[in-house]
């Protein structure tokens, strides 16, 4: 598969998708039977292991599939070429930014 | 029976304009085909252009846009048409003049799809054999017309003409993908695996719906997209 494989990013969007998916129907149910009570219950609930896991892969993981589908219409739509490189580098960016937020909330969230 | 119908001549219109027409009752018959009208109406105005040859939906050369769907004049019954009947030329195509539009970048796109057989194995006494099975596999996908009915009509081939191939020209990449005497599948895949060849392709299935010839263009770019996916896992 080559560098610039839009096989890759086909596939990367709809396996995503399904993590997603799962991701925020397990969060759903587990939040509906196990509401939790007050702010420390909330912060055991996130911090277990597994939970933080599934979490942190969720953010990265739905921000790549996000990536795929805004890079998708930028590819389409936006013609020039200076502003295309420019828009994906500000769509790039901002992502990024936004993981890593995500990522550092999940952190402090641990060591607490 | 009434008419609007684009018309633009390069060498006298500054812009393009829509021009009214009337045909007599007198003159409509039943069972008439949209391009029999069209022919008439030459008659009454012999600047008026299109392309037209066959007369049977065989060639592909008379596609337009009819009420705003993608077709071939030639089989269509006007009395399925709802009047005033709207002609305009394939939209996101370049117009030549009236409804005749310059279908380069089409052909263009159908070679690089490269819509010949590759078999460098020597030459069998008669000639290459396929089985039954292997056969029908190339169903539903060398009858393609090339009227480019299909590709003017897909979203994806508007904004980008010069690097999505189009479904008319994907359709004959699969169909070479599938046939069992080619020996370059591998190569046509890898060819298609970039993000604009193929994977501009959203599944909108608008080439589905205007496919005069009822051929179905998205299944066979799904079809090929699931032939990769095997291929590499
Ligand atoms: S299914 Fe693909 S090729 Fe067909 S009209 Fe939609 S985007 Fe175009
Ligand atoms: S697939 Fe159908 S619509 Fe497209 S060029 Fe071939 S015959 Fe015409
Ligand atoms: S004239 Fe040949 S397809 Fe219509």
């Amino acid at each position: 598969m080559s560098v610039l494989s839009g096989q890759r990013a086909w596939l990367l969007q709809r396996i995503t998708a399904i993590y997603a998916g799962l991701y925020v129907f397990l969060a759903v149910v587990l939040l509906l039977a196990r509401p939790p009570a007050d702010h420390a219950a909330w912060l055991a609930t996130i911090t277990h292991p597994v939970i933080w896991t599934a979490t942190a892969a969720f953010a990265v993981l739905m921000l790549l599939h996000a990536w795929i589908g805004l890079r998708d219409v930028i590819l389409d739509y936006v013609r020039p070429f200076g502003v295309r490189l420019g828009a994906l580098a500000i769509v790039a960016i901002l992502f990024l930014l936004l993981g890593l937020w995500a990522l550092w909330i999940l952190i402090e969230a641990a060591l607490r | 029976m009434e008419f609007s119908i684009y018309r633009f001549n390069p060498e006298t219109d500054s812009a393009p304009y829509m021009q009214d027409f009337t045909l007599g009752d007198d003159l409509v018959e039943p069972g008439m085909m949209l391009l029999d009208a069209l022919l008439l109406l030459k008659e009454q105005d012999d600047s008026l252009s299109f392309r037209r040859s066959c007369q049977h939906g065989v060639c592909g050369s008379d596609g337009m846009n009819i009420n705003g769907t993608n077709g071939l004049a030639c089989i269509m019954p006007l009395k399925d048409l709802k009047a005033p009947i709207v002609l305009r030329p394939f939209p996101g195509m370049p117009v030549i003049r009236d409804l005749i539009v310059d279908m380069e970048n089409f052909y263009h796109q159908y070679r690089e799809a490269e819509p010949w057989l590759v078999n460098d194995s020597p030459e069998p006494e008669v000639e290459r054999l396929q089985s039954p099975e292997d056969r029908d596999q190339l169903d539903g996908l060398y009858e393609c017309i090339l009227c480019g009915c299909c590709s003017a009509a897909c979203p994806s081939y508007w904004w980008n003409p010069d690097r999505f191939l189009g479904p008319a020209a994907l359709l004959q990449a699969a169909r070479f993908i599938q046939d069992s005497r080619d020996e370059a599948t591998e190569e046509r895949l890898e060819r298609l695996d970039d993000a604009y060849r193929l994977y501009r392709c959203h599944g909108i299935m608008n080439c589905t719906q205007v496919c005069p010839k009822g051929l179905n263009p998205a299944k066979a770019i799904g079809d090929i997209r699931r032939t990769m996916l095997k291929r590499s896992v």
